[in-house]
Protein backbone atom coordinates (compact mmCIF):
# COMPACT_ATOMS: atom_id res chain seq x y z
CA UNK A 1 0.00 0.00 0.00
CA UNK A 2 0.99 3.85 -0.12
CA UNK A 3 2.78 4.18 3.04
CA UNK A 4 5.28 1.80 4.62
CA UNK A 5 5.25 0.45 7.87
CA UNK A 6 4.67 3.53 10.59
CA UNK A 7 5.90 1.82 13.26
CA UNK A 8 9.55 3.43 14.79
CA UNK A 9 11.68 0.90 16.05
CA UNK A 10 11.38 1.86 19.57
CA UNK A 11 8.11 0.07 19.14
CA UNK A 12 9.14 -2.76 17.61
CA UNK A 13 11.47 -3.33 20.31
CA UNK A 14 8.99 -3.50 23.09
CA UNK A 15 6.68 -5.64 21.64
CA UNK A 16 7.25 -9.42 20.82
CA UNK A 17 4.82 -10.74 18.28
CA UNK A 18 4.70 -13.98 17.31
CA UNK A 19 7.39 -15.32 18.90
CA UNK A 20 5.14 -16.95 21.74
CA UNK A 21 6.98 -18.49 24.90
CA UNK A 22 8.83 -21.56 24.05
CA UNK A 23 10.00 -22.15 27.75
CA UNK A 24 6.19 -23.78 28.17
CA UNK A 25 7.95 -26.62 30.28
CA UNK A 26 11.23 -24.79 31.85
CA UNK A 27 8.07 -22.13 33.31
CA UNK A 28 6.12 -25.11 34.82
CA UNK A 29 8.83 -27.07 36.05
CA UNK A 30 10.51 -23.81 37.85
CA UNK A 31 7.16 -22.81 39.47
CA UNK A 32 6.67 -26.80 40.87
CA UNK A 33 10.02 -26.27 42.06
CA UNK A 34 9.93 -24.46 45.59
CA UNK A 35 6.23 -26.93 46.41
CA UNK A 36 7.99 -29.67 45.18
CA UNK A 37 10.79 -29.52 48.39
CA UNK A 38 8.64 -28.08 50.72
CA UNK A 39 5.90 -31.36 50.29
CA UNK A 40 9.45 -33.21 50.61
CA UNK A 41 10.44 -31.43 53.54
CA UNK A 42 6.87 -31.96 55.02
CA UNK A 43 7.26 -35.73 54.56
CA UNK A 44 10.96 -36.06 55.97
CA UNK A 45 9.59 -33.77 58.94
CA UNK A 46 6.32 -36.18 59.29
CA UNK A 47 8.98 -39.47 59.49
CA UNK A 48 11.25 -37.87 62.10
CA UNK A 49 8.08 -36.84 64.21
CA UNK A 50 6.81 -40.46 64.37
CA UNK A 51 9.81 -42.31 64.28
CA UNK A 52 11.63 -40.15 66.99
CA UNK A 53 8.72 -39.54 69.53
CA UNK A 54 7.16 -42.79 69.14
CA UNK A 55 4.03 -42.24 68.22
CA UNK A 56 1.46 -44.33 68.48
CA UNK A 57 0.25 -45.92 65.36
CA UNK A 58 -3.35 -45.15 65.87
CA UNK A 59 -2.68 -41.39 66.25
CA UNK A 60 -0.16 -41.24 62.81
CA UNK A 61 1.56 -43.74 60.99
CA UNK A 62 4.70 -43.04 59.55
CA UNK A 63 4.94 -42.27 55.99
CA UNK A 64 7.21 -45.32 55.37
CA UNK A 65 4.58 -47.69 56.88
CA UNK A 66 1.80 -45.57 54.60
CA UNK A 67 3.63 -46.22 51.58
CA UNK A 68 4.86 -49.71 52.36
CA UNK A 69 0.55 -50.95 52.78
CA UNK A 70 0.09 -48.79 49.75
CA UNK A 71 2.45 -51.24 47.56
CA UNK A 72 1.32 -54.28 49.22
CA UNK A 73 -1.78 -53.71 47.00
CA UNK A 74 -1.65 -51.00 44.33
CA UNK A 75 -3.16 -52.71 42.16
CA UNK A 76 -6.68 -53.06 44.72
CA UNK A 77 -6.44 -49.80 45.60
CA UNK A 78 -6.05 -48.33 42.09
CA UNK A 79 -8.91 -50.57 41.04
CA UNK A 80 -11.63 -49.45 43.94
CA UNK A 81 -9.77 -45.64 43.50
CA UNK A 82 -10.99 -45.99 39.57
CA UNK A 83 -14.42 -47.15 40.75
CA UNK A 84 -15.30 -44.03 43.01
CA UNK A 85 -13.35 -41.95 40.50
CA UNK A 86 -15.51 -43.01 37.65
CA UNK A 87 -18.95 -42.03 39.92
CA UNK A 88 -17.08 -38.97 40.87
CA UNK A 89 -16.53 -38.25 36.97
CA UNK A 90 -20.21 -39.64 35.98
CA UNK A 91 -21.34 -36.58 38.45
CA UNK A 92 -18.88 -34.15 37.43
CA UNK A 93 -19.89 -34.65 33.86
CA UNK A 94 -23.88 -34.69 34.73
CA UNK A 95 -23.56 -31.40 37.23
CA UNK A 96 -20.64 -29.29 34.87
CA UNK A 97 -23.11 -29.90 31.85
CA UNK A 98 -26.49 -29.19 33.47
CA UNK A 99 -25.12 -26.15 35.16
CA UNK A 100 -23.46 -24.68 31.65
CA UNK A 101 -26.41 -25.59 29.68
CA UNK A 102 -28.73 -23.75 32.56
CA UNK A 103 -25.71 -20.88 32.31
CA UNK A 104 -26.62 -20.76 28.83
CA UNK A 105 -30.33 -20.88 29.08
CA UNK A 106 -30.44 -17.84 31.64
CA UNK A 107 -28.02 -15.64 29.24
CA UNK A 108 -31.15 -16.20 26.49
CA UNK A 109 -33.67 -15.37 29.28
CA UNK A 110 -32.81 -12.86 32.04
CA UNK A 111 -36.16 -13.08 34.29
CA UNK A 112 -35.15 -16.80 34.55
CA UNK A 113 -31.12 -15.93 35.85
CA UNK A 114 -32.59 -12.88 37.79
CA UNK A 115 -34.48 -15.75 40.18
CA UNK A 116 -32.14 -18.42 39.77
CA UNK A 117 -28.67 -17.12 39.81
CA UNK A 118 -29.00 -14.94 43.33
CA UNK A 119 -30.18 -18.39 44.58
CA UNK A 120 -27.59 -20.56 43.69
CA UNK A 121 -24.95 -18.16 45.12
CA UNK A 122 -26.83 -18.60 48.33
CA UNK A 123 -26.92 -22.62 47.86
CA UNK A 124 -22.86 -22.29 47.82
CA UNK A 125 -23.16 -22.29 51.55
CA UNK A 126 -25.44 -24.96 51.72
CA UNK A 127 -23.14 -27.99 52.79
CA UNK A 128 -24.54 -30.30 49.79
CA UNK A 129 -22.62 -33.55 50.99
CA UNK A 130 -25.16 -33.78 54.26
CA UNK A 131 -27.38 -34.50 51.61
CA UNK A 132 -26.16 -37.91 51.25
CA UNK A 133 -28.31 -39.79 53.63
CA UNK A 134 -31.44 -38.56 51.43
CA UNK A 135 -29.67 -39.43 48.28
CA UNK A 136 -29.17 -42.92 49.66
CA UNK A 137 -33.04 -43.21 50.69
CA UNK A 138 -34.01 -41.85 47.41
CA UNK A 139 -31.54 -43.19 44.58
CA UNK A 140 -30.26 -46.09 46.72
CA UNK A 141 -27.63 -46.59 49.55
CA UNK A 142 -25.60 -49.04 48.11
CA UNK A 143 -26.04 -47.97 44.47
CA UNK A 144 -23.64 -45.88 42.67
CA UNK A 145 -26.25 -43.25 41.41
CA UNK A 146 -26.59 -41.92 44.87
CA UNK A 147 -23.35 -40.60 44.83
CA UNK A 148 -23.21 -39.49 41.31
CA UNK A 149 -26.62 -37.99 42.46
CA UNK A 150 -24.46 -35.99 45.46
CA UNK A 151 -21.40 -34.95 43.05
CA UNK A 152 -24.27 -33.87 40.35
CA UNK A 153 -25.54 -31.40 43.11
CA UNK A 154 -22.55 -30.36 44.41
CA UNK A 155 -20.72 -29.32 40.78
CA UNK A 156 -24.34 -28.03 39.39
CA UNK A 157 -24.08 -24.69 41.40
CA UNK A 158 -20.64 -23.92 40.91
CA UNK A 159 -20.50 -24.15 37.56
CA UNK A 160 -23.99 -22.22 36.76
CA UNK A 161 -22.64 -19.46 38.28
CA UNK A 162 -19.28 -19.23 37.55
CA UNK A 163 -20.35 -19.96 33.64
CA UNK A 164 -23.31 -17.28 34.08
CA UNK A 165 -20.52 -14.76 34.90
CA UNK A 166 -18.06 -15.83 32.30
CA UNK A 167 -21.20 -15.20 29.94
CA UNK A 168 -22.07 -12.09 30.74
CA UNK A 169 -18.76 -10.88 31.24
CA UNK A 170 -18.53 -9.31 27.95
CA UNK A 171 -18.27 -5.34 27.69
CA UNK A 172 -21.50 -2.99 26.56
CA UNK A 173 -18.45 -1.56 24.02
CA UNK A 174 -18.04 -5.37 22.90
CA UNK A 175 -21.39 -6.80 22.27
CA UNK A 176 -22.30 -2.95 20.65
CA UNK A 177 -19.81 -3.68 18.42
CA UNK A 178 -21.14 -6.66 17.23
CA UNK A 179 -24.56 -5.07 17.00
CA UNK A 180 -23.47 -2.60 14.13
CA UNK A 181 -21.79 -5.50 12.39
CA UNK A 182 -25.35 -6.92 12.49
CA UNK A 183 -24.49 -9.73 14.00
CA UNK A 184 -26.89 -12.73 15.11
CA UNK A 185 -27.75 -14.05 17.88
CA UNK A 186 -26.32 -17.24 17.35
CA UNK A 187 -22.48 -15.27 16.17
CA UNK A 188 -22.48 -12.85 19.35
CA UNK A 189 -23.27 -16.37 21.58
CA UNK A 190 -20.54 -18.54 19.45
CA UNK A 191 -17.96 -15.53 18.52
CA UNK A 192 -18.03 -13.39 21.87
CA UNK A 193 -19.59 -15.25 25.00
CA UNK A 194 -18.25 -18.24 24.75
CA UNK A 195 -15.03 -17.51 24.39
CA UNK A 196 -15.08 -14.96 27.01
CA UNK A 197 -16.62 -17.63 29.14
CA UNK A 198 -14.19 -20.18 28.89
CA UNK A 199 -11.82 -18.86 31.41
CA UNK A 200 -14.70 -19.15 33.85
CA UNK A 201 -16.28 -22.28 32.73
CA UNK A 202 -12.52 -23.82 33.73
CA UNK A 203 -12.06 -22.10 36.77
CA UNK A 204 -15.19 -24.00 37.57
CA UNK A 205 -14.40 -27.39 36.30
CA UNK A 206 -11.10 -26.99 39.08
CA UNK A 207 -13.14 -26.37 41.53
CA UNK A 208 -15.80 -29.19 41.01
CA UNK A 209 -12.78 -31.59 40.16
CA UNK A 210 -11.97 -31.36 43.58
CA UNK A 211 -15.45 -30.90 44.86
CA UNK A 212 -16.75 -34.63 43.07
CA UNK A 213 -13.90 -36.61 44.45
CA UNK A 214 -15.05 -35.23 47.89
CA UNK A 215 -18.39 -36.11 47.25
CA UNK A 216 -18.29 -39.32 46.08
CA UNK A 217 -15.70 -40.19 48.82
CA UNK A 218 -17.53 -38.88 51.49
CA UNK A 219 -21.29 -40.43 50.35
CA UNK A 220 -19.70 -43.49 50.19
CA UNK A 221 -19.17 -43.76 53.92
CA UNK A 222 -22.84 -43.43 54.44
CA UNK A 223 -23.22 -46.97 52.36
CA UNK A 224 -21.91 -48.00 49.50
CA UNK A 225 -20.02 -51.04 47.36
CA UNK A 226 -17.28 -53.35 48.92
CA UNK A 227 -15.16 -51.95 45.56
CA UNK A 228 -15.63 -48.32 46.81
CA UNK A 229 -12.61 -46.34 48.24
CA UNK A 230 -14.82 -44.46 50.30
CA UNK A 231 -15.90 -47.62 51.85
CA UNK A 232 -12.31 -49.63 52.46
CA UNK A 233 -11.31 -46.56 53.80
CA UNK A 234 -13.78 -46.14 56.39
CA UNK A 235 -14.28 -50.05 56.89
CA UNK A 236 -10.10 -50.26 57.55
CA UNK A 237 -10.13 -47.17 59.88
CA UNK A 238 -13.47 -49.60 61.50
CA UNK A 239 -10.72 -52.24 62.38
CA UNK A 240 -8.11 -50.08 62.65
CA UNK A 241 -6.06 -50.86 60.48
CA UNK A 242 -4.46 -47.13 60.03
CA UNK A 243 -1.86 -48.20 58.11
CA UNK A 244 -4.32 -49.32 55.24
CA UNK A 245 -6.51 -46.69 56.02
CA UNK A 246 -4.18 -44.45 55.27
CA UNK A 247 -2.77 -45.85 52.05
CA UNK A 248 -6.24 -45.55 50.64
CA UNK A 249 -6.94 -41.53 51.43
CA UNK A 250 -3.41 -41.70 49.82
CA UNK A 251 -4.46 -43.28 46.59
CA UNK A 252 -8.03 -40.59 46.88
CA UNK A 253 -5.05 -37.88 46.72
CA UNK A 254 -3.46 -39.11 43.82
CA UNK A 255 -6.65 -39.39 41.86
CA UNK A 256 -8.02 -35.91 42.73
CA UNK A 257 -4.66 -34.35 42.10
CA UNK A 258 -4.27 -36.14 38.36
CA UNK A 259 -8.44 -35.55 37.69
CA UNK A 260 -6.57 -31.55 38.17
CA UNK A 261 -3.80 -31.67 36.60
CA UNK A 262 -5.78 -33.25 33.63
CA UNK A 263 -8.07 -30.27 33.52
CA UNK A 264 -5.67 -27.41 33.86
CA UNK A 265 -3.74 -28.90 30.95
CA UNK A 266 -7.12 -28.88 28.84
CA UNK A 267 -7.50 -25.16 29.90
CA UNK A 268 -3.88 -24.54 28.44
CA UNK A 269 -5.02 -26.26 25.18
CA UNK A 270 -8.16 -24.79 24.49
CA UNK A 271 -7.09 -21.37 25.67
CA UNK A 272 -3.54 -20.32 25.09
CA UNK A 273 -4.28 -16.68 25.19
CA UNK A 274 -5.46 -16.43 28.13
CA UNK A 275 -3.70 -14.13 30.40
CA UNK A 276 -2.63 -16.55 33.11
CA UNK A 277 0.25 -17.94 30.70
CA UNK A 278 1.49 -14.79 29.50
CA UNK A 279 5.29 -14.58 31.45
CA UNK A 280 6.39 -11.48 29.25
CA UNK A 281 5.41 -8.26 27.57
CA UNK B 1 -17.80 7.52 -13.10
CA UNK B 2 -20.76 8.40 -14.70
CA UNK B 3 -20.95 11.78 -15.86
CA UNK B 4 -23.20 13.68 -13.40
CA UNK B 5 -24.98 16.04 -16.06
CA UNK B 6 -25.98 12.91 -18.08
CA UNK B 7 -26.97 11.52 -15.30
CA UNK B 8 -29.30 13.93 -13.39
CA UNK B 9 -30.38 11.11 -10.95
CA UNK B 10 -26.50 10.84 -9.93
CA UNK B 11 -26.37 14.86 -9.62
CA UNK B 12 -29.73 14.37 -7.00
CA UNK B 13 -27.71 12.01 -5.21
CA UNK B 14 -24.53 13.64 -5.13
CA UNK B 15 -26.05 16.63 -3.49
CA UNK B 16 -27.84 14.91 -1.06
CA UNK B 17 -26.45 14.40 2.22
CA UNK B 18 -25.00 11.57 3.50
CA UNK B 19 -26.83 12.07 7.22
CA UNK B 20 -29.31 14.21 7.93
CA UNK B 21 -30.50 14.37 11.52
CA UNK B 22 -34.07 16.82 11.88
CA UNK B 23 -34.82 18.51 15.30
CA UNK B 24 -33.53 15.10 17.24
CA UNK B 25 -34.04 14.85 20.84
CA UNK B 26 -32.84 12.51 23.46
CA UNK B 27 -33.97 12.18 26.93
CA UNK B 28 -32.93 9.79 29.20
CA UNK B 29 -35.00 8.75 32.60
CA UNK B 30 -32.60 9.29 35.41
CA UNK B 31 -34.10 8.17 38.84
CA UNK B 32 -36.34 10.79 39.55
CA UNK B 33 -36.18 12.86 36.81
CA UNK B 34 -35.59 13.19 32.98
CA UNK B 35 -32.13 13.98 31.94
CA UNK B 36 -31.98 16.44 28.57
CA UNK B 37 -28.87 14.96 26.56
CA UNK B 38 -29.59 16.03 23.19
CA UNK B 39 -32.22 19.04 22.52
CA UNK B 40 -33.73 19.73 19.34
CA UNK B 41 -30.56 19.17 16.99
CA UNK B 42 -30.50 19.48 13.28
CA UNK B 43 -27.35 19.03 11.45
CA UNK B 44 -26.93 17.16 8.24
CA UNK B 45 -23.30 15.69 6.41
CA UNK B 46 -21.74 15.52 2.96
CA UNK B 47 -20.17 11.87 1.82
CA UNK B 48 -16.78 11.91 2.17
CA UNK B 49 -17.00 14.56 5.12
CA UNK B 50 -14.81 14.47 8.23
CA UNK B 51 -16.58 15.75 10.92
CA UNK B 52 -15.58 16.57 14.64
CA UNK B 53 -17.92 16.91 17.50
CA UNK B 54 -16.24 19.05 20.17
CA UNK B 55 -17.79 19.60 23.56
CA UNK B 56 -17.92 19.45 27.27
CA UNK B 57 -18.63 16.42 29.18
CA UNK B 58 -22.81 15.98 28.97
CA UNK B 59 -23.03 18.09 25.83
CA UNK B 60 -24.50 14.98 23.82
CA UNK B 61 -21.67 14.09 21.48
CA UNK B 62 -21.58 11.27 22.48
CA UNK B 63 -25.04 10.58 22.16
CA UNK B 64 -25.52 12.38 18.98
CA UNK B 65 -22.89 9.73 17.20
CA UNK B 66 -24.83 6.56 18.77
CA UNK B 67 -27.84 7.81 17.57
CA UNK B 68 -26.53 8.13 14.25
CA UNK B 69 -25.28 4.63 14.33
CA UNK B 70 -28.18 3.09 15.49
CA UNK B 71 -26.50 2.63 19.00
CA UNK B 72 -29.23 4.45 20.68
CA UNK B 73 -32.73 5.51 19.51
CA UNK B 74 -34.05 9.36 19.10
CA UNK B 75 -36.80 10.47 21.73
CA UNK B 76 -38.13 13.03 19.01
CA UNK B 77 -36.71 13.73 15.74
CA UNK B 78 -35.40 11.66 12.68
CA UNK B 79 -32.16 10.58 11.56
CA UNK B 80 -31.43 9.44 7.88
CA UNK B 81 -28.66 7.80 6.71
CA UNK B 82 -28.08 7.69 3.10
CA UNK B 83 -31.40 8.02 3.04
CA UNK B 84 -32.73 5.20 5.79
CA UNK B 85 -33.45 5.30 8.97
CA UNK B 86 -30.26 4.55 10.86
CA UNK B 87 -31.44 0.49 11.44
CA UNK B 88 -31.53 0.40 8.13
CA UNK B 89 -28.21 1.61 7.30
CA UNK B 90 -26.96 -0.94 10.51
CA UNK B 91 -28.28 -4.02 9.08
CA UNK B 92 -26.93 -2.75 5.55
CA UNK B 93 -23.61 -3.12 7.44
CA UNK B 94 -22.94 0.71 6.85
CA UNK B 95 -20.98 1.71 10.20
CA UNK B 96 -17.41 1.07 11.41
CA UNK B 97 -17.21 2.01 14.52
CA UNK B 98 -14.16 3.14 17.00
CA UNK B 99 -14.23 3.04 20.42
CA UNK B 100 -12.06 4.89 23.21
CA UNK B 101 -10.90 1.82 24.34
CA UNK B 102 -9.74 -1.08 21.06
CA UNK B 103 -11.83 -3.46 22.65
CA UNK B 104 -10.09 -6.69 20.75
CA UNK B 105 -10.53 -10.24 21.88
CA UNK B 106 -8.27 -11.51 23.59
CA UNK B 107 -8.56 -14.85 22.21
CA UNK B 108 -8.40 -13.59 18.45
CA UNK B 109 -4.78 -12.96 16.83
CA UNK B 110 -4.78 -9.46 15.40
CA UNK B 111 -5.30 -10.98 11.48
CA UNK B 112 -8.16 -12.60 13.33
CA UNK B 113 -9.82 -9.51 15.26
CA UNK B 114 -9.53 -7.95 11.78
CA UNK B 115 -11.91 -10.62 10.61
CA UNK B 116 -14.13 -10.66 12.90
CA UNK B 117 -16.81 -8.62 11.05
CA UNK B 118 -16.22 -10.48 7.81
CA UNK B 119 -16.49 -13.69 9.49
CA UNK B 120 -20.02 -12.72 11.22
CA UNK B 121 -20.76 -11.01 7.31
CA UNK B 122 -20.12 -14.22 5.84
CA UNK B 123 -16.96 -13.29 3.42
CA UNK B 124 -14.99 -16.34 2.56
CA UNK B 125 -11.77 -17.12 4.15
CA UNK B 126 -9.26 -16.40 0.80
CA UNK B 127 -11.97 -12.80 0.94
CA UNK B 128 -11.14 -12.44 4.35
CA UNK B 129 -7.32 -13.13 3.96
CA UNK B 130 -7.08 -10.95 1.31
CA UNK B 131 -8.61 -8.17 2.97
CA UNK B 132 -7.06 -8.53 6.71
CA UNK B 133 -3.99 -8.63 4.65
CA UNK B 134 -4.30 -5.17 2.88
CA UNK B 135 -6.21 -3.62 6.30
CA UNK B 136 -3.08 -4.56 8.34
CA UNK B 137 -0.76 -2.53 5.82
CA UNK B 138 -2.87 0.26 5.54
CA UNK B 139 -2.30 0.62 9.81
CA UNK B 140 1.52 -0.58 9.02
CA UNK B 141 0.89 -3.67 11.06
CA UNK B 142 1.43 -5.98 8.34
CA UNK B 143 4.12 -7.91 10.73
CA UNK B 144 2.29 -8.10 13.66
CA UNK B 145 -0.95 -10.49 12.17
CA UNK B 146 -0.38 -13.68 14.34
CA UNK B 147 0.34 -11.80 17.65
CA UNK B 148 -2.27 -11.49 20.65
CA UNK B 149 -3.46 -7.98 20.96
CA UNK B 150 -1.93 -8.15 24.56
CA UNK B 151 1.78 -8.40 22.66
CA UNK B 152 1.10 -5.09 21.40
CA UNK B 153 1.24 -1.13 22.66
CA UNK B 154 -1.91 0.70 23.34
CA UNK B 155 -1.49 3.00 20.27
CA UNK B 156 -0.91 -0.21 17.86
CA UNK B 157 -4.20 -1.92 19.94
CA UNK B 158 -5.48 1.13 18.22
CA UNK B 159 -4.63 0.67 15.13
CA UNK B 160 -6.17 -2.75 15.04
CA UNK B 161 -9.48 -1.28 16.07
CA UNK B 162 -9.39 1.26 13.33
CA UNK B 163 -8.34 -1.83 10.32
CA UNK B 164 -11.22 -4.24 12.05
CA UNK B 165 -14.14 -1.00 11.28
CA UNK B 166 -12.53 -0.15 8.02
CA UNK B 167 -12.15 -4.11 6.49
CA UNK B 168 -15.56 -4.34 5.62
CA UNK B 169 -15.32 -0.86 3.58
CA UNK B 170 -18.47 0.52 5.40
CA UNK B 171 -19.77 3.72 3.99
CA UNK B 172 -19.20 5.58 7.45
CA UNK B 173 -16.77 5.64 10.36
CA UNK B 174 -17.80 6.42 13.88
CA UNK B 175 -14.94 7.33 15.86
CA UNK B 176 -15.80 7.72 19.91
CA UNK B 177 -12.76 9.75 21.36
CA UNK B 178 -10.32 6.90 19.76
CA UNK B 179 -7.27 8.37 20.71
CA UNK B 180 -8.62 9.56 24.17
CA UNK B 181 -6.70 6.93 26.45
CA UNK B 182 -3.60 7.30 23.67
CA UNK B 183 -0.28 9.56 25.20
CA UNK B 184 0.03 13.35 23.19
CA UNK B 185 3.30 11.82 20.93
CA UNK B 186 1.62 8.40 20.18
CA UNK B 187 -1.94 10.91 19.54
CA UNK B 188 -0.50 13.13 16.87
CA UNK B 189 1.06 10.40 15.26
CA UNK B 190 -1.93 8.60 15.36
CA UNK B 191 -3.70 11.79 14.18
CA UNK B 192 -1.44 11.95 10.92
CA UNK B 193 -1.94 8.11 10.45
CA UNK B 194 -6.05 8.18 10.18
CA UNK B 195 -5.66 11.57 7.86
CA UNK B 196 -3.81 8.74 5.32
CA UNK B 197 -6.53 6.29 5.52
CA UNK B 198 -9.49 7.98 5.25
CA UNK B 199 -8.85 11.64 5.59
CA UNK B 200 -7.07 13.53 2.78
CA UNK B 201 -7.12 12.45 -0.76
CA UNK B 202 -9.73 10.43 -2.82
CA UNK B 203 -11.81 9.52 0.30
CA UNK B 204 -14.62 8.49 0.20
CA UNK B 205 -15.27 7.74 3.69
CA UNK B 206 -17.37 9.80 5.71
CA UNK B 207 -16.15 10.12 8.86
CA UNK B 208 -17.93 11.36 12.79
CA UNK B 209 -14.86 11.75 15.23
CA UNK B 210 -15.88 12.39 18.79
CA UNK B 211 -13.42 14.48 20.98
CA UNK B 212 -12.71 16.70 23.78
CA UNK B 213 -9.22 17.89 22.34
CA UNK B 214 -9.40 21.42 20.23
CA UNK B 215 -6.19 21.10 18.33
CA UNK B 216 -7.32 17.13 17.25
CA UNK B 217 -10.36 18.32 15.80
CA UNK B 218 -9.52 21.25 13.84
CA UNK B 219 -6.12 18.90 12.45
CA UNK B 220 -8.47 16.04 11.25
CA UNK B 221 -11.59 17.94 9.92
CA UNK B 222 -13.64 19.17 7.79
CA UNK B 223 -15.75 21.32 9.73
CA UNK B 224 -15.52 21.23 13.78
CA UNK B 225 -19.18 20.96 15.13
CA UNK B 226 -18.83 23.00 18.75
CA UNK B 227 -21.76 21.51 21.19
CA UNK B 228 -22.95 22.87 24.33
CA UNK B 229 -23.88 21.32 27.37
CA UNK B 230 -27.87 21.41 29.30
CA UNK B 231 -29.64 20.29 27.23
CA UNK B 232 -27.06 19.43 24.81
CA UNK B 233 -27.28 21.53 21.44
CA UNK B 234 -25.26 22.21 18.67
CA UNK B 235 -23.22 25.73 19.76
CA UNK B 236 -21.55 26.60 16.06
CA UNK B 237 -20.27 24.84 13.17
CA UNK B 238 -16.50 25.93 12.63
CA UNK B 239 -15.56 25.20 8.77
CA UNK B 240 -11.64 24.46 8.83
CA UNK B 241 -10.54 25.79 5.70
CA UNK B 242 -6.80 24.26 5.50
CA UNK B 243 -5.73 22.68 2.69
CA UNK B 244 -4.96 18.87 2.35
CA UNK B 245 -3.31 16.49 2.62
CA UNK B 246 -2.26 17.90 6.18
CA UNK B 247 1.13 17.22 7.92
CA UNK B 248 3.16 18.66 10.64
CA UNK B 249 3.39 22.09 8.14
CA UNK B 250 -0.21 22.18 8.88
CA UNK B 251 -0.19 22.07 12.97
CA UNK B 252 2.70 25.33 12.60
CA UNK B 253 0.32 27.47 10.12
CA UNK B 254 -1.28 30.56 10.96
CA UNK B 255 -4.40 29.58 10.17
CA UNK B 256 -4.12 26.75 12.09
CA UNK B 257 -3.74 28.75 15.05
CA UNK B 258 -6.32 31.10 14.18
CA UNK B 259 -8.70 28.37 13.59
CA UNK B 260 -7.89 26.04 16.96
CA UNK B 261 -8.38 30.28 18.95
CA UNK B 262 -11.69 30.31 17.22
CA UNK B 263 -13.33 26.71 18.20
CA UNK B 264 -11.79 27.77 21.81
CA UNK B 265 -13.81 31.09 21.81
CA UNK B 266 -17.01 29.29 20.53
CA UNK B 267 -16.46 26.46 23.48
CA UNK B 268 -15.61 29.06 25.78
CA UNK B 269 -19.31 30.76 24.64
CA UNK B 270 -21.32 27.79 25.02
Amino acid sequence: MKDEALLTNDERRTTKAASAPSSFFLGLSSSWLLPSLAFCLMIVLWEAVVRGFNVPLYLLPAPSGILGAFFQQPGYLLQIGLFTFGEALAGFAIGCGLGALVAAICVRFPLLAEGLVPFSVGSNAVPIVALSPLLGIWLGSISPASKIGVVAIMTFFPTLINVYRGLTSPSPDTLQLMRSYAARQRDIFLKLRLPAALPYLFNALKICASLSMIGAIVSEFFGGRQSALGVYIKSQAGLLRLRECWSGILMACILGIVFYLLIAAAERLVMPWHMSFRRER
Amino acid sequence: MPNPIANPQYLIAMNAPIIAIDRVTKTYDSGGGTVTALHDVSFSIQAGEFIALIGPSGCGKSTLMRLVGDLDQPSAGSIQVKGKPPRQARLDRDYGIVFQSPVLYDWRTVRKNVELPLEIMGRTEPARQERSRAMLQLVGLQDFGEAYPWQLSGGMQQRVSIARALSFDPALLLMDEPFGALDEITRERMQAELLLICGDAGADTTVIFVTHSIPEAVFLADRVVVMSPRPGRIERVVDIDLPRPRDIATRESPRYFELVTEVRESLRES
